[in-house]
């Protein structure tokens, strides 16, 4: 009895909290979820879609037991074995991405708050009434002001510490239930990356409920040298959007230029479409190596940790804005700004400057104060030939290369006067140095490397926040009936096995009339290619989310927008009510919405937990081969799994036999594979006969594309009845399927996962 | 079967630190001794195979004779299946690497060949990075199996692997002599 008075207890201030009251939807099962609220969903999700672990080291070095080596069925000292210390690192990594982006979300909130107020509205426009679908699901509260923002933030916070707990030594001993844990951050993330944004969107007044946003510069070459150059790099906006103010406010606007590499460039330009994008994270250390930027400032996540000795090597200045990279340096937050001015400008001194009001002010004074003393130009052809000619080909270069490259063939062609292979290389850099460290004849690689790189400069579309609400009303049935053939989000770093692949991804499957969506450093380079009329993606396709659309979300924390509008479509378009019914939205994305996710060059331990947020929403993810050494996917087994689902509508447990989607985590070696399981993980077991047939034609056509021909071997799990064979393909595929003795199968009429684990939830919730 | 003794991997920001490490083989007659005794061998192919040549043969070419000489049934994976075709050669499974590593990891799967599982499991032509790793899934959760590895690198996740060949002339005589001792030479 006293354990049901505390649940209630515990209930009834959750319903305080989500104002339970409000009754603008029945509270669901699981407001403000717990670790335990959502396991049944996860190891459901977890008997299909099993961890797939690559250890990257024998040991577990955690503690003072160890090192304690877990091969041949080892246990460490604490009892973990390989498979359990794997899941355990994989939750510590999106632990680390989800307490990125909710610090971010929390950082941006208070300064918000502070400026606005917590009774600030949220409006998010005129076509966007269902403004939050991560909280609305998660927590089940209707965030009305940023007040309530904060409500959403601190539940994180709360979840993060209860994570971070269980990875401590002596506990959790079950692989499962890490990976569950990790599912529950990556949900987690989804929640902090929403409050984020819409923070922002409401205090920054960035443009929202609007899909035509402006086309903005991108490239290096896009800056103009001749100003003062005022760097940002990170993503947090809280200090570049202040400088825009104090340059707006001081008519100084035309005079300074602003840039920006990775997410904070985004985030700029969605508050100005003045500034610049330099390009994404593989371009930072280029950027800042050529001495352009006359004031570089950091804020927070996928800066480097040697800016400080960078910027003194290149002659700028760097002030440190944000208390999450300090770098050791003097904090000035408190010093008089013409005294800070002064020791950057005089002394060349690096500061911290956590007050973003004096942070623009200093950037602003320094930056036109140096500016004239700028070493500022790229080296020459003929520098960079007799420069390379030190190469020795001793391969030192190369052996450090995270991404396999033979650098030093690259080098040695530009002591012969031919830049293009190191151009090519270029193209495929992710931009770490490491080779230059490495080189013992101090070969400045990069700079030699900037020389052959493309002069271009391109155009991107401004970030645009949450998909529409009416958006979503046009889509959601062709979606879900698969006319829509899918929803394609290439989202994260730039890790690229070659940058030029994103932008053929989104050529190939806009062509295709996918929706195509993107985030962060995928949405920068797929505006890096020209097709034959000059054209890049954003300016050849339409910014709208529908067929043939491609959508510059914005940054990482506009992922958020991606899982609600998967969520958007269940609530929205199949009127399933959301609020605190996270299993039911899930099990609708998981079997009804051909989404797949491309996080083709992840790298950080944010991409981490924003795919794992949405493999628990039921959105498979594709990730560059690099990749494998995030240590754990989730893979089914196509023909040895069972693929039961119930059959709503009948009330029965039917064996479809059909893997879809196949897998929920997978890394694929070459961009020709990921053209081929890209529309494969598209599809979903609601599709109609028409549906399918169109999804169905995309996966032969690119299959004899990229595959040389045939047909893809798996193509008989996919294919129910004779109208879901494509007429194009018609007749091979009839003969195929009658030379391995294929039978038709029916389809399932509402197919759910809701009724074949242990649940809560009614089967009948998932009717419509 | 694996040594104690690490050898550093050629690429070097790929090291894996371990307590196992890959049995160094250079001597062509001990590779050709692990597949002979082998019942259920498994050549695993990767894109790699497609983009390198050695003495004017694409690298491809080597692996199918490899294949040749002792029937080794072989498993395409990415797209080296279309380039097979275009040889005349029909892989006898088709996988990515991910994929086949997760089959390869069930003691009861029944193999490429409804044979039953593979003893030994050789991997050629894969980025470094995912190779090794592949190859890590397979020593931590594969024991009933051995790895070779027939790339110009150590992959320390391996049980036998080749060391680090600077002069791909040598790669090339390590090949032609473990085709050579196989029983069969020449090409597609």
């Amino acid at each position: 009895m006293a354990e049901i008075k505390e649940l209630t207890k515990k209930l009834e201030e959750i319903h305080q909290k989500i104002k339970a009251e409000v009754p603008w939807e029945p509270v669901g099962h699981t407001p403000m979820p717990e670790i335990p609220d959502l396991r049944s969903w996860d190891m459901r999700l977890l008997k299909t879609y099993k961890p797939w672990y690559a250890p990257f080291c024998d040991l577990c070095c955690f503690c003072t037991y160890g090192k304690c080596d877990l091969t041949e069925d080892r246990r460490g000292a604490c009892g973990i074995d390989i498979a359990t210390q794997q899941a355990r690192i994989v939750l510590l990594a999106c632990l680390m991405g989800c307490s990125a982006h909710a610090a971010h979300a929390g950082h941006i909130l208070e300064i918000l708050i502070e400026k606005h107020g917590k009774g600030k509205k949220i409006d998010l426009g005129t076509f966007i009434d269902l403004e939050a679908p991560n909280i609305r699901t998660v927590l089940g509260l209707k965030p009305e002001t940023l007040g309530d923002l904060k409500t959403a933030i601190e539940y994180v916070y709360k979840e993060i510490a209860h994570l971070l707990d269980s990875t401590h030594m002596g506990q959790e001993g079950s692989y499962l239930d890490y990976e569950s844990k990790a599912l529950h951050a990556g949900m987690l993330d989804h929640v902090g990356m929403e409050v984020a944004d819409i923070a922002q969107i409401v205090g920054f007044n960035y443009p929202t409920s609007v899909a035509d946003t402006p086309l903005v510069d991108l490239g290096w070459n896009s800056v103009n040298k001749t100003k003062p150059i005022i760097l940002f790099a990170g993503h947090n906006p809280a200090t570049s959007t202040v400088v825009v103010d104090y340059l707006q406010e001081n008519n100084l606007y035309d005079k300074v230029e602003l840039c920006g590499v990775c997410c904070t460039a985004i985030e700029t330009t969605r508050y100005s479409a003045k500034a610049k994008v330099i390009g994404p994270l593989s371009r930072q250390l280029f950027f800042i190596r050529s001495g352009i930027p006359d004031v570089i400032m950091t804020d927070e996540q996928c800066i480097r940790t040697d800016i400080p000795v960078e910027a003194t090597k290149a002659g700028s200045a760097l002030i440190a804005a944000l208390d999450k990279a300090m770098y050791g340096l003097e904090d000035a937050t408190e010093m008089e700004t013409d005294e800070v001015v002064r020791k950057m400008v005089d002394e060349k001194k690096h500061f911290v400057i956590l007050d973003p009001k004096k942070a623009a002010e200093v950037a602003v004074k320094v930056a036109m104060a140096i500016a004239l003393k700028r070493r500022k130009e790229w080296l020459t052809e003929q520098e960079a030939v007799e420069l390379a000619k030190k190469c020795t080909l001793c391969g030192m270069c190369e052996q450090v290369c995270p991404n396999l490259f033979d650098i030093g063939n690259g080098v040695s062609q530009v002591a012969k006067g031919n830049f293009d292979v190191i151009g090519e290389i270029f193209n495929q850099c992710i931009g770490c140095g490491k080779c230059e460290e490495e080189c013992p004849r101090n070969i400045p690689i990069f700079k030699i490397m900037q020389v052959g790189a493309s002069k271009e400069t391109w155009k991107m579309r401004a970030g645009r926040g949450p998909v529409m609400d009416t958006e979503i009303r046009n889509v959601g049935a062709p979606i879900t009936l698969g006319t829509i053939p899918g929803v394609i989000a290439l989202v994260g770093c730039s890790n690229f096995p070659d940058i030029r692949d994103i932008a053929e991804i989104v050529d190939e499957f806009a062509r295709r009339k996918y929706i195509v969506v993107l985030t962060g450093c995928s949405a920068m380079v797929a505006g890096m290619w020209k097709d034959s009329e000059g054209k890049t993606v954003y300016e050849k396709y339409p910014p709208d989310f529908d067929a043939g659309g491609v959508v510059n979300i914005g940054s990482c924390v506009a992922n958020s927008h991606i899982s609600g509008a998967a969520i958007k479509i269940a609530n929205i378009f199949a009127a399933l009510p959301l609020r605190a019914n996270y299993e039911v939205m899930a099990d609708y994305v998981l079997n009804r919405v051909g989404a797949c996710g491309v996080a083709w060059g992840a790298m950080s331990q944010k991409a981490a937990s924003i795919a794992t947020g949405f493999n628990r929403l039921g959105v498979p993810v594709i990730l560059g081969p690099h990749s494998s050494k995030y240590r754990r996917l989730y893979l089914s087994r196509k023909e040895e799994d069972e693929w039961k689902v119930m059959d709503a509508r009948k009330k029965q447990i039917v064996e479809t036999n059909e893997p879809s989607p196949e897998h929920l985590a997978y890394v694929c070696e070459t961009k020709e594979k990921a053209m081929v399981m890209i529309p494969k993980l598209c599809i979903r077991k609601n599709d109609t006969p028409q549906g399918r047939s169109i999804k169905l034609n995309h996966y032969i056509s690119l299959y004899k594309k990229y595959m040389g021909g045939g047909l893809p071997e798996d193509l008989p799990l996919y294919v129910r009845r004779d109208a879901d064979i494509p007429l194009v393909y018609k007749k091979e595929v009839k003969a195929y399927l009658t030379e391995i003795g294929w039978k038709p199968k029916e389809p399932v009429g509402l197919p759910t996962l809701i009724g074949t684990y242990p649940t809560k939830v009614p089967v009948d919730s998932v009717i419509h | 079967m694996s040594q104690l003794a690490p050898l550093m991997p050629y690429h070097r920001v790929n090291i894996l630190t371990g307590t196992r490490t890959a049995r160094l083989v250079e001597d062509t007659a001990e590779y050709a001794k692990q597949i002979t005794k082998s019942k259920r061998p498994l050549l695993v192919l990767g894109p790699r195979l497609l983009k390198l040549t050695l003495g004017g043969r694409l690298l491809l070419e080597y692996a199918l004779d490899i294949a040749k000489a002792k029937n080794i049934p072989t498993c395409a994976t990415a797209t080296v299946k279309s380039k097979m075709v275009e040889l005349g050669v029909k892989p006898d499974s088709v996988y990515d690497i991910v994929e086949i590593i997760n089959a390869l990891k069930d003691p009861e799967w029944k193999g490429v060949r409804n044979e039953g599982n593979h003893d030994i499991v050789i991997f050629f032509g894969f980025r470094t990075d995912l190779g090794e790793q592949g190859l890590s899934v397979l020593k931590h959760f594969a024991p009933h199996l051995k790895t070779m590895t027939l790339c110009k690198y150590y992959y320390p996740h391996a049980d036998f692997s080749l060391p680090n060949i600077r002069k791909d002339e040598q790669w090339k005589v390590f090949l032609e002599n473990l085709i050579d001792s196989l029983g069969t030479k020449g090409g597609h």
